[in-house]
């Protein structure tokens, strides 16, 4: 601990938040700010991202000579395998089709924690894989192709 | 007695043997559904909308009414118990339903939506019948000059979501009107923010960044200590509310009635304010602001009555003009063209039995609503036992379902995961979700509008304060200005290091 | 195991998927992409004709509604699918138009399909505000001429219906008006009912029950010869405005290589259905009519679109607005 007291929380918001401003203000760089009358497509993304820098700026300054928290644990197991789960469904879906790449999605998410045994979590995706391929793709009659192209032989 | 004729008429037509079949099929499906992580009323009925078109005009369009009103509750249900909004104005009632969900008041927080609900959505009922007309003169006057300024003043009010730092809650607006930039400018099709993925060329989609911000983030805190974190407490005391909190409602539910009922006249947008206008009202003049955010229950009553009031007052634009209040009516649009009944002025004359009909299934349905959610809420309840690693597979599965079938956009899909990093990130450094959804929502309102405004009085900006409406409304959004800063002002005055972040 | 039931469950589900041959063609589900969001007129006219299709191919047709840029997005889609008849696309005008409003478009229009047939053309209407001081077309066409610079014109968006006419109108005037986009036409109708905007050019769709409500002011139609629904109406080509004779036209497309018998079948069964009385009628109310059956036909369809192309890209370029 520094002799000053700071929260470190807070000058990390501040920094992100400074980052985002930057990143957003040059993605506007290559757009037209136009006039008053026609605004063009940059002008109020340039004002927000002057605004959000601004803002942040606000949150590094005021982050120091005040006590920090506690952080707390970070779900490290849970963001690797929960995150990944829509992804891999989304570049699933249409090769495999719907009942593939859920219930490979659904194994995937299963495996975020600890508690939950892999023959477990194996029996879970088999179980909401059938249900919703029985509501979704039976019983609404959504147009998912139920298994895709890349099964096909 | 015109009103009543007209009335007396719909209510015949509703409560048909078949019609009241309809609305309850549509009543418990929407509710099915909707009650599903991740999937909200425009996932709802998307998904259920095929169903309807082998039906009678009347039936088809009582029954997809009442799946929206079920597809809304089911989603209020989710924002409850798991903090998994499908759609905007249930992310205001996850802020506090959700908590009092963890302190073992699920119940309580359910009883309360329903009862709200189906207050405002009798009392809409009545004012879309008497008021039809004459509202929809009204809500013609509303301009880009007055659509922008009713933005400016929704922006202002969502600081009071927050329960935390004020200027992080500010910094999550803009973070949020920046990313609903995202997508092609319509004024000049150049696109924005898009990383040149043309699958983003119409914005970041809303379900995505709700799901993600709210639920999958929820779902990673929880994950972050599985040995010594409980999610939710095992004791739910009552499942009803007691008289006290049944009294305790009474001024929210009314407030909230009121709000919603004006806003979702607007066919512009209004309806997307109403809860978070309600939620601000609610905390404003609550005498114990700080429990909100941590489990207040004119944080449910207000938002949740506001939402259906408006839900039902959005179908004046709808039904008077022909013109769609939002992605659900544009459904409902859509499933009328279909059946053969061109939406449009005529309407009224031309099919009084279709439009009273209705207009009487809409309080129907509301019933029929209450009803079968009352019995249910010890089954909702009781799901909150399930070990939560069992429920969060599930959740994944659904919401990833839920997202694609919006619009079979994968892309979409690599947002939630997006959105559920960043919103994860934003927990760990004390930012809340919900401001920055309301940016995100009004963002393109906001622009638009502007951009409008200016083009329609040809780069003239004092047309904001000469139209009397949006001048009006600028007045009292400085008004909600003074409000929210003077006791910040005051607080700061006494304690200047202190000032209470958590 | 669980596993290995389930992987010969896998196994069992591929064999009954495997690839279709055009003789015994349609033998399961067809798809039909619509490139626009459920609920909008693109989306109205496929299911109208997707259900009157599927009872005449004996297999469901159903709609997947896959919307975005303009289109492109489920346009591309199908342009990447299978050649096997079991994904379709029905896309309207913006098949043509998105060829020039996109200059990095994922697939190449004239040669990335096959062809259906022709669905219906929709025509448009010129209206305005229902206070317009202008008494008929020819008094309307001096008023804008001599108010260019006061008047505005409002749109549904870059790509869409009213913004297509409303670069005709202003070229076949020779008057520049102020645009003013909307997001959809739902908002762009709202403000020129609410007298905010001036004047708009869009499809009966969306204009019919306005026009007969008194709530917007009709001055004239873009069709060759005046419409059965409004016979007062004049067209602009009678009243000498050649240029504007516009109709938002909707085709049925399939993916490059899909075998011409199934094209054949597919056009079949699209006539079909546009000679039923409950699709004739459900247009007639939207102020349009089925293609007839001639049209109803690849070589109809294919002519079409490419006369289309050659026809927008000069109006398009001369614009100078583009979609990406």
């Amino acid at each position: 601990m520094s002799a000053k007291p700071k929260d470190r929380t807070d000058i990390a918001t501040g920094l992100l938040l400074m980052a985002a401003a930057v990143f957003f203000g040059w993605q506007t760089m290559g757009l037209e700010i136009g006039t008053s009358l026609r605004m063009g497509p940059g002008y109020f993304p340039m004002v927000l991202s002057g605004l959000l820098f601004l803002l942040g700026l606000l949150v590094f300054l005021k982050a120091f000579g005040r006590e920090d928290e506690p952080f707390g644990k970070v779900a490290w197991r849970g963001m690797a395998f929960i995150l990944p789960a829509p992804v891999f469904f989304g570049l699933t879906v249409r090769g495999l089709g719907f009942v593939p790449a859920l219930f490979l999605a659904a194994l995937i998410a299963a495996q975020a924690s600890t508690r939950l045994k892999p023959l477990h979590g194996l029996v879970l995706a088999v179980i909401v894989t059938i249900a919703s391929t029985l509501i979704f793709s039976y019983g609404l009659g959504l147009p998912f192709r139920r298994f895709g192209p890349w099964l096909q032989f | 007695m015109d009103l009543l004729n007209n009335l007396a008429l719909g209510f015949s037509v509703a409560s048909s043997l078949a019609n009241m079949a309809f609305c309850l099929i549509g009543v418990i499906l929407g509710t099915l559904i909707g009650v599903l992580p991740g999937i909200g009323a425009t996932a709802t009925i998307a998904m259920l909308l095929p169903i309807t078109f082998q039906l009678e005009p009347v039936s088809s369009l009582i029954m997809l009414a009442g799946i929206y009103y079920g597809a809304q509750y089911g989603g209020s249900t989710t924002a409850i118990l798991i903090n998994m909004p499908g759609e905007s104005s249930s992310a205001v009632t996850a802020i506090d339903g959700y908590q009092m969900a963890r302190k073992g008041r699920a119940g309580t927080a359910l009883a309360t939506a329903a009862i709200g609900s189906f207050f405002a959505g009798t009392v809409a009922t009545f004012l879309v019948a008497i008021f039809a007309p004459p509202l929809t003169t009204i809500a013609l006057k509303f301009g880009a000059a007055e659509y922008f300024s009713l933005m400016v003043m929704g922006l202002v009010m969502s600081v009071a979501l927050a329960h935390g730092s004020v200027l992080k809650a500010l910094a999550m607006v803009v973070l949020g009107l920046l990313l609903g930039l995202v997508g092609t400018d319509i004024y000049t099709g150049a696109p924005r923010f898009t990383l040149g993925i043309t699958q983003y060329a119409d914005g970041l989609n809303f379900v995505a960044l709700a799901v993600g911000v709210f639920g999958i983030a929820e779902i990673l805190r929880n994950l972050e200590d599985e040995h010594d974190r409980e999610v939710m407490t095992k004791n739910i005391n009552r499942l009803f509310p007691t008289r006290e909190e049944l009294r305790q409602m009474v001024g929210p539910v009314l407030r909230g009635t009121a709000v919603g009922s004006v806003l979702g006249i607007l066919p512009g947008g209004g309806a997307i304010l109403a809860s978070f206008a309600s939620y601000t009202v609610e905390k404003k003049i609550s005498k114990h602001p700080e429990e909100f955010g941590k489990g207040a229950l004119a944080g449910v009553a207000g938002p949740e009555s506001a939402n259906n009031a408006g839900a039902q007052t959005s179908f004046i634009p709808l039904l008077t003009l022909g013109i769609p209040a939002n992605p659900v009516m544009a459904l409902m649009i859509g499933a009328m063209i279909i059946q053969g009944i061109v939406p449009g002025p005529n309407v009224v004359t031309e099919q009084p039995a279709l439009f009273w009909g209705i207009i009487a299934s809409m309080w129907i349905g509301n019933l029929m609503l209450v009803v079968l959610n009352l019995p249910l809420i010890g089954l909702w309840v009781k799901l909150l036992t399930v070990p939560y690693y069992i429920l969060f597979p599930i959740i994944m599965a659904m919401c990833s379902i839920g997202v694609y079938s919006v619009a079979s956009n994968t892309f979409d899909l690599y947002a939630v995961a997006f959105f559920g990093l960043l919103g994860y990130l934003m927990s760990k450094l004390r930012c809340e979700p919900a401001p920055l959804l309301l940016g995100f929502v009004l963002g393109p309102l906001l622009e638009e509008n502007l951009r409008r405004a200016m083009i329609l009085s040809r780069g003239d900006p004092t047309t904001f304060i000469t139209r009397p409406i949006s001048a009006t409304l600028l007045l009292l959004t400085a008004a909600v200005l003074v409000l929210v800063f003077l006791p910040q002002i005051r607080k700061r005055r006494d304690e200047v290091f202190t000032e209470s972040d958590a | 195991m669980a596993f290995k039931k389930l992987l010969g469950a896998l196994v069992a589900a591929t064999m009954l998927t495997a690839p279709a041959f055009a003789a015994g063609y349609p033998e399961r589900q067809i798809t039909m992409v619509v490139p626009f969001s459920a609920g909008g007129p693109t989306d109205t006219v496929a299911r109208l004709v997707a259900e009157k299709m599927s009872s005449d191919l004996g297999q469901q047709i159903v709609v997947e509604n896959v919307g975005g840029a303009g289109g492109t997005l489920g346009a591309g889609q199908v342009a990447k699918a299978e050649a096997d008849g079991y994904t379709v696309l029905l896309h309207h005008i913006g098949m043509a138009t998105s060829a020039t409003l996109y200059r990095n478009l994922a697939y190449d229009t004239l040669n990335a399909f096959e062809y259906v047939g022709l669905v219906t053309e929709v025509p448009m209407v010129v209206v305005a505000r229902k206070d317009f001081e202008p008494a008929d077309f020819n008094a309307f066409k001096d008023y804008v001429k001599a108010n260019g610079d006061k008047l505005t014109l409002a749109n549904a968006g870059i790509g869409a219906a009213s913004h297509l006419c409303g670069m005709l109108l202003m070229q076949a005037l020779e008057t520049p008006l102020v645009t003013v986009p909307y997001k959809g036409t739902g908002p762009a109708m709202t403000d020129l009912l609410g007298g905010q905007t001036d004047i708009m050019c869009d499809q009966t769709t969306n204009t019919t029950q306005q026009i007969q409500g008194g709530t917007i002011k009709a001055y004239a139609v873009t069709t060759p010869e005046r419409l059965p629904l409004f016979p007062d109406l004049p067209t602009a080509k009678e009243s000498g405005l050649d240029s504007l004779e516009f109709a938002i036209w909707h085709g049925i497309y399939t993916p490059k290589g899909t075998p011409a018998e199934v094209n054949e079948r597919l056009s079949k069964a699209l006539q079909a259905a546009l000679a039923d009385g409950g699709v004739i009628k459900a247009m007639a109310d939207l102020g349009t009519a089925p293609s007839p059956a001639e049209d109803a036909t690849p070589a109809a369809l294919k002519a079409k679109l490419e006369a289309e192309i050659t026809r927008w890209k000069p109006v398009i370029d001369a614009a100078g607005t583009y979609a990406d």
